[in-house]
């Protein structure tokens, strides 16, 4: 069993190294650069000047801590837009790209259901999800001590503990696109554009009439500034979003069973 | 029981009729040639009964199991090889890897033998490969785990002739020691050297299923004759000729040395065409001629294939 999860797990290793490294210098220049911008300027004041539209689409609370800080410049920036949209594009091509290059027949000629199949390629992304989520928050961590300042190592656990549902939740709208479209490049902008789309409903409504729309979108039941600068932890959402993912798998699955590979 | 058994095999993609009502049997341990120009069909009814897509209406088992009963198949599929056309492998894996991959799910007793016999650079990854290359480690995985039944899926393309010639003594090798194989080609002369028995496809629909060398007498042979003098089509009386053609030449005196120099200008006809008829027909008519030249072969598949076809547009 799982020798095509570890397959796909393995080849995944070096793309998600490399994302961990990109995202940890990012980390290392905003934690870098946070003592000399809040000593010249008060971020705060300047964050009140944005659209509260804005302000909520980056999940701004305080701009001058720390922790609000890379809520909102890291974390909501990179986790909840650049994070969310890589694995439901990466997931995007798990079936589609090797239908589209004929591996897929080759793939289902061996002794193993489409079941199967589907299941273990959807859980090697659990490589870039887990992997970005165990070494992200050390970097954070030694990160912020080099400033002299400090982060609570519960909360800054939990913003990476509750990032994970939704990350897979992302990645399985990627999976479906990808059992839904034979070509990879359409599978990997349908996800993207679902992912980014209900992205914007949830940030545009927030505070509206409309902002029961935004209950569709994923980034409403994963908030790093309420983790971090609040210490809330929705639990509820994070069950939530795993709820979901399992659904739209099996969905995935479904649909995959009865696909005709072209 | 048939290793493979197709049953009124219908496959509708939107408005093209890719298969319609195709029926064949496929005995255990023969090798089964499935013959068609591109674009006929073959690929339809290959990519059906592996399981890759459910057919329209009728059905086909493989080793038994019916191809729309996935578990079954999945069961049976661990006794069957296959190659496709244009095989598809991970490009950032090794040859290696890729058959470990394999293994691991279908077993591999007898890889190191195949690939010696195909020498595929399996420590290179597959991105460096030619065509050639590829297509042989797709030999490799199809047989590496002694499958009972091998479909493949124009499985000389893009193989130099050496290697064509060491597949076709492989296959025949393989069909001694029991292995049924299946395989679609639109080279005629490739499936006559390999297979006992052919379906020929046209437009989705099965033409014939029948022996080649059933297919062999009945298409006859090619029949070349240098004859001095003028001779008309019509003083071919013969019965059993078809496609005659006459062209008149320059004569070439019987019993001129070999090397020219002596050439007799003078008229001769060279007559072309396919017997069917009895032999000792031809043999009597040739007796009455002043022959300068006879040549009798069997007649390419090719021609045959094109009688089919044009018969069957003609009657269509």
């Amino acid at each position: 069993m799982f020798e095509f999860a570890w397959y796909n797990g393995r080849r995944r290793i070096k793309g998600a190294g490399a994302l961990t490294v990109g995202l940890g210098l990012l980390t290392a220049l905003y934690v870098y650069m946070f003592p000399t911008i809040t000593s010249e300027v008060n971020l705060d004041e300047y964050a009140e000047s944005w659209p509260p539209a804005l302000r909520e689409a980056f999940g701004v609370e305080s701009l001058s801590t720390i922790e609000g800080f890379l809520a909102t410049e890291l974390y909501a920036f990179g986790w909840v837009i650049l994070l969310g949209l890589y694995v439901a594009y990466s997931a995007a091509s798990l079936v589609a790209d090797d239908v589209e290059h004929g591996r897929m027949d080759m793939t289902l000629s061996l002794p193993v259901t489409r079941s199967r199949v589907l299941l273990e390629t959807f859980a090697s992304m659990l490589v870039p999800v887990f992997l970005v989520n165990l070494a992200m928050p050390v970097i954070v961590y030694v990160g912020v001590a080099a400033i002299d300042e400090s982060i609570p190592v519960a909360d800054l656990v939990m913003v990476h503990a509750l990032s994970i549902p939704y990350l897979l939740a992302a990645a399985a709208v990627g999976l479906v696109a990808s059992v839904t479209f034979d070509r990879a490049d359409i599978a990997q902008r349908a996800a993207m554009g679902v992912v980014f789309g209900l992205f914007l409903v949830d940030s545009v409504t927030s505070g509206t009439d409309f902002s029961w729309l935004g209950a569709l979108s994923p980034t409403r039941y994963y908030d790093p500034a309420e983790i971090l600068v609040r210490s809330t932890w929705d639990l509820q959402g994070a069950a939530l979003l795993l709820g979901v993912t399992a659904v739209l798998v099996l969905v995935s699955r479904e649909l995959f069973r009865r696909k005709d590979i072209a | 029981m048939s290793a493979i058994s197709v049953n009124g095999l219908t496959k509708e993609y939107g408005d093209v009729l890719a298969n319609d009502a195709v029926s064949f049997d496929v005995e255990a341990g023969e090798t089964f040639g499935y013959l068609g120009p591109n674009g006929a069909g073959k690929t339809t009814t290959i990519r059906t009964i592996m399981g890759f897509q459910s057919p329209t209406t009728g059905t086909a088992t493989v080793l038994g199991a019916d191809v729309r009963d996935e578990a079954a198949l999945v069961e049976a599929r661990e006794n069957v090889g296959y190659l496709p056309s244009n095989p598809g492998f991970d490009e950032t894996a090794t040859g290696m890897e890729i058959l470990d991959l394999h293994a691991s799910v279908k077993g591999d007793a007898r890889r190191e033998e195949l690939l010696e016999l195909f020498e595929v650079p399996v420590d290179r990854k597959i991105r460096g490969y030619s065509t050639g290359q590829t297509q042989k480690l797709g030999l490799v995985q199809a047989f590496m785990h002694d499958p009972d039944l091998v479909v493949m899926d124009e499985p000389t393309a893009g193989l130099d002739p050496l290697v064509q010639q060491r597949f076709n003594e492989f296959v025949r090798d393989e069909t001694a020691s029991g292995t049924t194989v299946f395989l679609s080609s639109h080279v005629l002369s490739e499936v006559r050297r390999v297979c006992d028995r052919v379906g020929i496809i046209r437009d989705g629909r099965i033409v014939t299923v029948e022996r080649v060398g059933d297919l062999l007498d009945r298409s006859g042979k090619f029949v070349r004759l240098g004859v001095a003098g003028e001779v008309a089509m019509d003083d071919v009386t013969l019965d059993g000729v078809h496609d005659l053609s006459a062209r008149p030449v320059e004569g070439v005196a019987a019993g001129a040395p070999a090397g020219g120099g002596s050439t007799v200008a003078g008229t001769a006809t060279e007559l072309t065409f396919t017997f069917t008829g009895d032999l000792n027909a031809l043999a009597d008519f040739v007796a009455e001629l002043d022959v300068l030249e006879l040549d009798i072969e069997e007649a390419p598949l090719e021609e045959i294939f094109i009688r089919f076809y044009d018969d069957e547009q003609v009657s269509a």
